[in-house]
């Protein structure tokens, strides 16, 4: 038999999807509340999707081997969209028909795309680390939910940090951006612009073509500007290339940063020694120490019942899906406290979700406020640094430019409200 | 200003880039000089290697290098196998029919390899050191010198191949398969081993490119750089590549280096679709290709 690249994809769709499906039946005659989780596991967000799943997968079944959350049950439908539109579309749509109060497609264009859909059925669209950095602003994207810090908050942060090395001021300094050249890397500009004024630094943008295999003529540019800081802002191959051309360049690691798309893999391809004091944007703690982690380790995992491979259980990435698994679960409890008989509608988990106050997960997140105004959660993170073995942070948890970052959402929010782009 | 030693750097490294780049076209030149194909599933290969080889380092635990040979031989072998269970049905079929073949291979490739080995991307690491090399102000990228170098040793071994019996053999082939066979030459057995070899040029390329970016899927987009380079240098033409692959590498580099503060980015990749466009409007045999007369 011939197998063809859809029929593959298909097949490991299918395959990623039957224990979700066994999983459900076991759920049938119980209170569920049902979320949709289509993302891309076979093409473009590869490098973060089974990770960030895994952990997704691995706190809930913590949630429902205790008994569930407010009375319910909480069940995830796993799939791979693959970064199409039209298959996250139908998928959208399936978990629509299914019950689906809920959606995160970790995926931009795919994010976008179904905004006006999420917003017309009064589904929550997670938009976590992906989307529209706008969609902080709840008062115009009512289900659209970041529950994270947007590509603008994490810009401020980067370049606080760099003002707190510099002794509070970056006047006269230098600063080169070296991105992407898509919506996504060039997303965090205006705000850097913005700073770069207020400031007094000089900002250099050095865009490169995707996927970013082959950085080698574009960072000799970066070296020759003489930056004294530089933030590169990618995904995936970009970021391991970047970083590689980086070192190669002999750029000082410690004033170099990116944002949350970093990990401890890239470290491994790039080399854990070169990498040495590179710096990136953690929007919750990394590694296994967090409580919730040792409680899944010891209440999941060591009962066989982990969605993947345990060496993945703890990385950066695995946490984030952690961290919005967590973050769902508490809108849940809200939104059974607030209503405790339901009925489970989209809208019943929105007032759970915007309720959420203080929220820690056991330690894992910044506290996170999440109203229905502000739907980034108040916009905190921290910086790590990589030092040779793992992340480790060297801010408490900490905003930054939330002014200017604001100044942005509303603008680019309020010309959504007139224009619906 | 024009900073000349910023040209001069990203001139020197364009042309190390562009001998890497040289092996996937190697590979094209391979196949196309003895069955008259354009293999467009080359990328896919080279990615493939570039698994085969991080696969066998990492269960068996050598260095790189060590393995390298071995993930050579055993994609010598992949490239026999393709042409005997794939392309040798396709002889009597149309080659638009065999050159699609080569395009669903590459698909299938490009789908299967990430879903095997998992996408996340691969260290591939052949012991260069990362820290900068200074000539002067002139910094030398280490990694693409070195994948450079390599390149030409193995550009300048295979005009030498196609000095010797062996390669007599494939030019023959390669001349007319019809009057070879009338001689004796075994074409099927040429062929394969065209495709053997082309598997081992793409093997180079996917070890030298994955120790430079890592291993994954990107890899397969080496094709289109290695399609403009055999283009320009002419399809039959293996010293043609070592020359376009040289024009290519440079006129990326420096184009990212002039042109993408003007333009905003993204030239790049448009030189490599413009090197084709222009040399197939404009001399369709390439720098060093044959051009070939037919009765009709």
């Amino acid at each position: 038999m011939k197998m063809t690249r859809r029929t593959f994809v298909a097949s490991a769709a299918a395959g990623i999807a039957a224990p979700t499906i066994c999983t459900t039946g076991a759920f049938a005659q119980e209170k569920v509340v049902r979320i949709s989780a289509p993302q891309d596991f076979t093409r473009i967000y590869t490098f973060v999707t089974s990770e960030y799943s895994q952990g997704q997968r691995d706190y809930f079944t913590l949630i429902n081997e205790r008994g569930g959350v407010g009375g319910y049950k909480l069940v995830i439908d796993v799939s791979d969209h693959a970064n199409d539109l039209p298959r996250a579309i139908e998928a959208y749509e399936r978990g629509k028909r299914e019950g689906a109060v809920a959606i995160d497609p970790l995926s931009t264009p795919v994010a976008r795309a179904l905004v006006p859909r999420a917003l017309e059925d009064k589904i929550n669209l997670i938009t976590a680390y992906s989307g529209r950095s706008d969609a902080a602003d709840g008062s115009v994207f009512p289900y659209v939910l970041p529950l994270s810090i947007n590509y603008w908050s994490q810009a401020g942060l980067i370049v606080e940090q760099f003002k707190r090395i510099e002794k509070g001021s970056l006047q006269g300094k230098k600063l080169a951006f070296v991105h992407i050249d898509t919506p996504f890397g060039k997303e965090p500009l205006p705000i850097l612009e913005v700073l770069a004024k207020r400031e007094g630094f000089t900002l250099n943008a050095f865009p490169y073509t995707p996927p970013g295999n082959d950085q080698s003529a574009i960072w000799p540019q970066v070296r020759r500007a003489r930056p004294d800081f530089t933030v590169f802002w990618g995904a995936a191959v970009g970021q391991t290339v970047a970083l590689s051309e980086a070192i190669r360049n002999g750029l000082p690691m410690d004033r170099v940063s990116s944002s949350v798309w970093l990990s401890e893999s890239d470290m491994d391809v790039v080399g854990r020694a070169a990498a040495k004091g590179v710096m990136k944007i953690e929007p919750c703690v990394g590694g296994r120490e967090p409580k919730i982690i040792k409680d899944i380790l010891a209440e999941v995992v060591g009962k066989g019942k982990g969605a993947g491979p345990e060496a993945k259980v703890g990385t950066g990435y695995y946490n984030y899906g952690v961290q919005m698994a967590s973050l769902i679960a508490e809108g849940v409890r809200m939104a059974a406290q607030k209503a405790p008989n339901g009925p489970v509608t989209g809208p019943w988990l929105n007032a759970g979700l915007t309720a959420i106050k203080n929220f820690t997960a056991e330690g894992l997140l910044p506290p996170t406020t999440i109203t229905p105004d502000d739907h980034q959660g108040g916009g905190m993170g921290r910086v790590a640094q990589w030092d040779g073995n793992k992340f480790v942070p060297i801010t408490d948890w900490f905003t930054a430019n939330q002014d200017v970052v604001w100044d942005e959402i509303r603008k680019y929010s309020a010309e959504f409200k007139k224009s619906g782009k | 200003m024009i900073d000349w030693i910023l040209l001069a750097e990203l001139g020197v490294n364009g042309i190390f880039i562009g001998m890497m780049y040289s092996l996937i076209s190697l590979g094209l030149v391979l196949i196309y000089k003895t069955s008259g194909i354009v293999n467009l599933a080359q990328g896919a290969i080279a990615m493939t290697a570039g698994y085969v080889a991080w696969a066998l380092a990492t269960v068996s635990g050598l260095p790189v290098l060590v393995v390298a040979p071995i993930a050579m031989a055993v994609m010598f072998g992949f490239g026999l196998m393709i042409e005997r269970i794939a392309l040798r049905r396709m002889i009597g079929h149309p080659v638009l029919m065999t050159i699609m073949l080569t395009l669903g291979l590459e698909i299938f490739l490009r789908g299967l390899l990430p879903g095997v080995f998992g996408a996340a991307v691969k260290r591939l690491d052949l012991g260069i050191p990362q820290a900068p090399l200074f000539v002067g102000e002139l910094l030398l990228n280490r990694a693409t010198l070195t994948g450079g170098v390599i390149a030409l040793v193995l550009l300048l071994a295979s005009i030498w191949f196609f000095g010797s019996r062996q390669g007599v053999v494939m030019r023959a082939v390669a001349d007319d398969q019809t009057a070879s066979w009338s001689v004796g030459i075994r074409v099927e057995r040429a062929i394969a081993i065209a495709w053997g070899m082309s598997a081992m040029a793409a093997t180079a390329a996917g070890i030298l490119w994955g120790a430079t970016q890592g291993v994954d899927w990107s890899l397969s987009l080496l094709l289109i750089k290695g399609l403009a380079i055999a283009i320009l240098g002419g399809l039959d033409s293996i010293r043609g590549v070592l020359f376009a692959g040289v024009i290519v590498g440079v006129a990326e580099s420096l184009a990212t280096g002039l042109l993408d503060p003007i333009v905003g980015g993204g030239t790049r990749d448009v030189i490599a679709s413009v090197i084709i466009l222009g040399t197939l409007l404009l001399k369709p045999h390439g720098l060093f290709g044959e051009a070939h007369i037919e009765r009709v």
